[in-house]
């Protein structure tokens, strides 16, 4: 299956990019484990919900513990939908093209179950309704609760939009399930591929990544506010919203290029997503990756040089004492070296950079661990006269299970979306490519 | 629509056919509302022309905002708020004309813990949840120790309220921060917000949740309190209510707590129940708030620890090892 | 943690209190040891005094008999013990009454039919203790004194007068009587000034302090009262309402829009700014979603 522009038919495309729309035995068996994993979660969640947040690990001084930690992962997650297809499409890279769905993918179900998460952290979930009722607007969560909704909407049209035209070619083409292509063609619009309608959504598109950019700042500049607007030593910070954003930054592209990875393999995409793809995010990868440094070394080496009163205890405890070992874990191994490698072209041969990006994304979430928790294990005035547990924050079996949860659910989301629909845009290879539909 | 699409193949008669159809629906809508504003129009005047009927008498009324209306006396009902809401807008409203201060006299401290048991018997809280917490502080290697009494510091710039999405943390004028757990979603926003840690969740079901079954809901007491919202230090509003001074500052043996209004410059020491000037006090004791840097305003101001009327001891918990 | 440390400077306190201590021991006068319970101790004294006892003594005390008092200088010691027990009614009431530090002053903390409650309770742990005979009520020999108040414009004070009913029911200045002027706060009475003794005619002058708030116009509740501790007079307070104190009417701490309001007292620019951002992207999002449903009625068949 090698490339070989001479013989590229649109039905060669068209068959390349929706082969894998059909339910076989690896779907089952996959969407089965998913299913059953993700009922031990909901278990999980229905004993906290019906004996209260107590059951996790989180106390009086460490309020939020994983699950905060969680939510601000999955907010930086979704934020990689707007860097490949605002910042590098509206930029005019051409090279993006067969990424951008799977970008707006992992965006759409990030940002969806990023607001489920902090419903898990909610002594109360059932009054979430009071947020929109008695909002508050100098309230950052209602700040956060807007951008994330409207994230979510203006990610969920960018994927929807220019899936249009293959929706439309699916209903004709493919020897599909009868169901499958009743709803294609009620996903397809009706479309022709008429000037006019192309007009539509070539403006709508723009539009959106338009919007898309500033949306995308706030909505992980804001989660960044929750901390950053506190006075706590750790989170009182003025470059939170950058050190956040670049951050989301290097976490969505691993999980992009972890993406790549398995749809080229399972889904045969090898001469739609090339090697030159991998070693392009892994350039992006690296770039995201120096901001984030950069900023790194800001957050850390400027309070640790003064080392006021409450930021000394944080730091000190960052840098050689309880948390020494998974700060330099995730600074060292999760940022430091992968930019060292990915420097050298063979580490972004796709295989390397796989391994390198699952390293970053592990790492990413274990960050996220360290900027929400430490700081509230040292508060201004000490923490006396409470039981241990309230002093050392020890994540419970259920709490873990609540934060996998969410994991399940995006894994759950991707798979369908991959699955029913084509990973690669189909309509924009084609006219990419010059070979238009007869 | 869709078959439309197939049926009809040049595009004129379809849009034309669409558009008397978009047109219809507009003109039944526009009926409609039309339809629905008569009824209410007629409807209202029909009891107009009831009352009028009924008694054909009017009365001149002073309103609030100082106009004189005419109503008639049928429709004249004596206002009065009762029960919850009474209670709620009393708690939101506060105790007009006052800013309640307290001030801690560090040197009489010698953490007796009354005033804790004291707190916690009144808002039927569990050992380990503390609205008031004696802290056993050292500022640095060669300071002596001290007794350090920890309640909620009811700042004038609270960040805790200001971070709250739900209005469920409030303060009131007279400088009262208080909770309403009727209305807390538990997000526990506010209790990262706070630099002094005063604020506690209920994680598991309260101490008192069965006992207090079927309580009406005091926000000034915050009793009965709930699973999953917030708690913490309300200066007991419900007693300022009363004339009576705090739990905490009622119950300690060592005269520690002096509270007071600070429109009236004065405080009273809950144990000797001496009345002395605030500014006075605080300008002879080298009052002081806690962490005034971060700029919240305290409304609890400290005595520093010097010529201590107790020695230091170290304090033997009582708290369970875990919960 | 570092117990020794504290343990040493457990010792230095210790020693530097312990020597002021044992410099002046705490001596009652005889007269005061000779004080006998107004009536004779009863059970529900009893009952009543060992509530008093649990708020107000056992903090440093401990229960009486368990020997768990509180290691301070000086010792405040097992009030079932011996060395308590075998002193007199009187001079347990003396001690309570007036204080000792540590040991505070309970003249005004303790009511004195609730100091003898105490003593009532604590001698149920002596098996021995008989109870002196109750002091007898003799009849009322001291002064009859009532007093008047105004404020002197002329003089910028107010004029506590003191008048004393003479044996032939006349009335006649006081005087030589102590007298204090309180002014009414919302917890309690405050004293203004020092206490001032009455001159020949009667009269005592205090300047009341030019910055002390009044209501909002201006008025103070003020009281005067005979300093008498002992009990010796047969006095009537004076009170008035003067507007000499400083007009406070201050806003509630509420008025401001800040960060902190509730929503309806959000600052206006915030308001507006988030209001306006959502209904401008909302608006685009509502454009694109109408017109992308208009590609339906483009598509040619």
């Amino acid at each position: 299956m090698t490339m070989d522009d001479n013989k590229l038919t649109f039905d060669k495309i068209t068959s390349d990019l929706t082969h894998h729309i059909r339910i076989n035995k690896g779907f089952l068996v996959w969407m089965g484990f998913l299913t059953v994993s993700l009922v031990a979660c909901l278990y999980a969640y229905s004993l906290q919900l019906r004996t209260g947040l107590g059951v996790a690990g989180i106390r009086d001084y460490v309020t939020w513990g994983l699950y905060l930690a969680n939510f601000v992962f999955f907010v930086a997650a979704s934020l990689i939908g707007m860097l490949i297809s605002a910042v590098l499409g509206l930029a005019g890279m051409k090279w993006i093209t067969p990424l951008t769905r799977i970008a707006e993918t992992i965006a759409v179900s990030f940002a969806a179950v990023a607001g489920l998460v902090i419903v898990s952290d909610m002594g109360r979930p059932e009054r979430l309704a009071y947020v929109f009722i008695y909002g508050r607007p100098q309230s950052p969560i209602l700040w956060d609760v807007t951008v994330i909704i409207t994230y979510f909407a203006l990610s969920l049209l960018l994927l929807y939009l220019p899936m249009i035209a293959d929706m439309a070619i699916l209903h004709r083409k493919g020897a599909l399930p009868s169901w499958l292509k009743g709803t294609y063609k009620c996903l397809s619009l009706n479309f022709t591929d008429t000037p006019a309608q192309n007009r539509i959504i070539n403006r709508s598109i723009r539009m959106l990544l338009i919007l898309l950019v500033p949306m995308a700042l706030s909505i992980h500049t804001v989660t960044s506010w929750l901390f950053a607007v506190t006075s706590r030593a750790g989170w009182d910070s003025s470059i939170f919203g950058p050190y956040f954003v670049s951050g989301a930054f290097v976490a969505g592209s691993a999980a992009v290029i972890i993406a790549m990875f398995f749809f080229r393999k399972n889904y045969k995409l090898q001469d739609y997503i090339t090697d030159l793809h991998f070693d392009n995010m892994g350039k992006v990868l690296v770039t995201v990756s120096l901001v984030y440094l950069y900023f790194n070394i800001n957050e850390f080496l400027v309070p640790g040089y003064k080392l006021q009163r409450a930021d000394a205890i944080h730091l000190t405890e960052l840098f050689s004492g309880k948390d020494a070992c998974m700060f330099w874990i995730v600074q060292i191994g999760g940022l430091v070296l992968p930019i060292l490698l990915l420097f050298f072209r063979p580490f972004r041969k796709p295989l390397p950079i796989l391994v390198i990006s699952i390293a970053v994304l592990i790492a990413a979430w274990f960050k996220r661990y360290l900027i929400v928790i430490p700081t509230q294990e040292h508060p201004f005035l000490p923490i006396q006269h409470v039981p241990q547990n309230f002093v050392v924050y020890t994540p419970t079996l259920v709490e873990t299970m609540i934060t996998i949860g969410p994991f399940i659910l995006v894994l759950i989301i991707i798979t369908l979306i991959s699955k029913f629909f084509p990973v690669i845009p189909l309509h924009e290879t084609a006219v990419e490519k010059g070979v238009e539909d007869v | 629509m869709e078959e439309n699409n197939n049926t009809h193949s040049p595009n004129e008669p379809e849009k034309s056919k669409a558009s008397t159809r978009r047109d219809f629906l507009k003109n039944l809508g526009l009926a409609g509302v039309g339809v629905a504003t008569g009824a209410a129009a007629l409807y209202s005047g029909h009891i107009f022309e009831a009352k009028k009927e009924a008694t054909g008498e009017s009365k001149v009324l002073l309103t609030q905002d100082g106009r004189l209306v005419s109503v008639d006396s049928l429709e004249i009902k004596s206002h009065e708020k009762t029960g919850e809401d009474l209670r709620e807008s009393q708690s939101r409203e506060g105790i007009p004309g006052r800013r309640w201060v307290m001030v801690t006299d560090l040197s009489r401290c010698r953490n007796a813990r009354k005033c804790i048991s004291a707190c916690q018997e009144a808002h039927h809280l569990r050992p380990e949840q503390y609205h008031m917490n004696t802290l056993q502080m050292q500022d640095s290697p060669n300071t002596a120790p001290y007794n350090m009494p920890k309640n909620c510091q009811h700042c004038d710039n609270p960040p805790c309220v200001a971070v709250c999405p739900v209005d469920a943390t409030y303060k009131r004028p007279d400088g009262i921060v208080l909770i309403e757990n009727d209305r807390c979603i538990g997000c526990r926003f506010c209790m990262a917000a706070c630099p002094y840690s005063a604020r506690i969740f209920n994680w598991i079901e309260p101490k008192d949740a069965a006992k207090d079954q079927g309580i009406e809901y005091n926000a000034e007491l915050n009793v009965p309190q709930k699973l999953g919202t917030i708690s913490k230090c309300l200066f007991s509003a419900d007693r300022l209510r009363e004339g009576k001074l705090p739990y905490c500052v009622e119950a300690c043996p060592n005269s520690v707590y002096y509270f007071g209004d600070e429109n009236e410059d004065s405080v009273t020491n809950g144990t000797t129940k001496e009345t002395v000037r605030l500014s006075k006090l605080l300008r002879d004791n080298g009052g002081y708030q806690l962490m005034p840097e971060l700029g919240t305003k305290p409304r609890v101001y400290y005595l520093p620890p010097k010529n201590r009327l107790f020695p230091f001891e170290e304090a033997k918990d009582a708290t369970p090892e875990k919960v | 943690m570092c117990f020794k440390k504290q343990f040493f400077l457990l010792l230095i306190f210790a020693a530097a209190l312990g020597f002021r201590v044992t410099a002046q021991t705490w001596v009652v006068p005889d007269d005061q040891k000779a004080v006998t319970a107004p009536a004779k101790f009863t059970p529900a004294m009893q009952k009543q005094g060992e509530q008093v006892y649990t708020k107000n003594c056992q903090s440093c005390h401990g229960l009486p008999g368990k020997d768990n008092w509180v290691k301070l200088v000086p010792p405040p010691g097992d009030l079932a013990k011996e060395k308590a027990q075998k002193q007199t009614d009187g001079e347990i009431f003396y001690r309570i009454t007036t204080g000792k530090v540590p040991m505070p002053e309970f003249r005004n903390i303790i009511p004195e039919d609730d100091r003898w409650n105490v003593i009532a309770y604590l001698r149920t742990f002596n098996p021995k203790y008989v109870q002196p005979e109750p002091s007898a009520k003799t009849a009322f020999t001291g002064r009859i004194v009532t007093l008047a108040m105004q404020y002197s414009e002329p003089v910028k004070k107010i004029v506590v007068t003191a008048h004393e009913k003479l044996k032939d029911n006349d009335k006649a200045p006081a005087a030589g009587i102590e007298v204090m002027l309180y002014v009414k706060r919302f917890f309690g009475n405050m004293q203004v000034g020092d206490m001032k003794t009455t001159n020949a005619k009667g009269e005592a002058f205090f300047e009341f302090p030019a910055d002390l708030p009044g209501n909002s116009a201006g008025n103070v509740d003020i009281t005067a009262q005979v300093n008498d501790p002992k009990n010796q007079m047969k006095a009537t307070p004076a009170a008035a309402t003067l507007a000499i104190g400083v007009p406070t009417s201050r806003p509630g701490l509420t008025e401001t829009r800040a960060w902190w309001s509730t929503r309806g007292k959000a600052p206006i620019w915030l308001l507006l700014t988030y209001t306006l951002s959502v209904l401008i992207v909302w608006g685009f999002i509502v454009y694109i979603v109408v017109s992308v449903m208009k590609i339906r009625k483009l598509s040619q068949g």
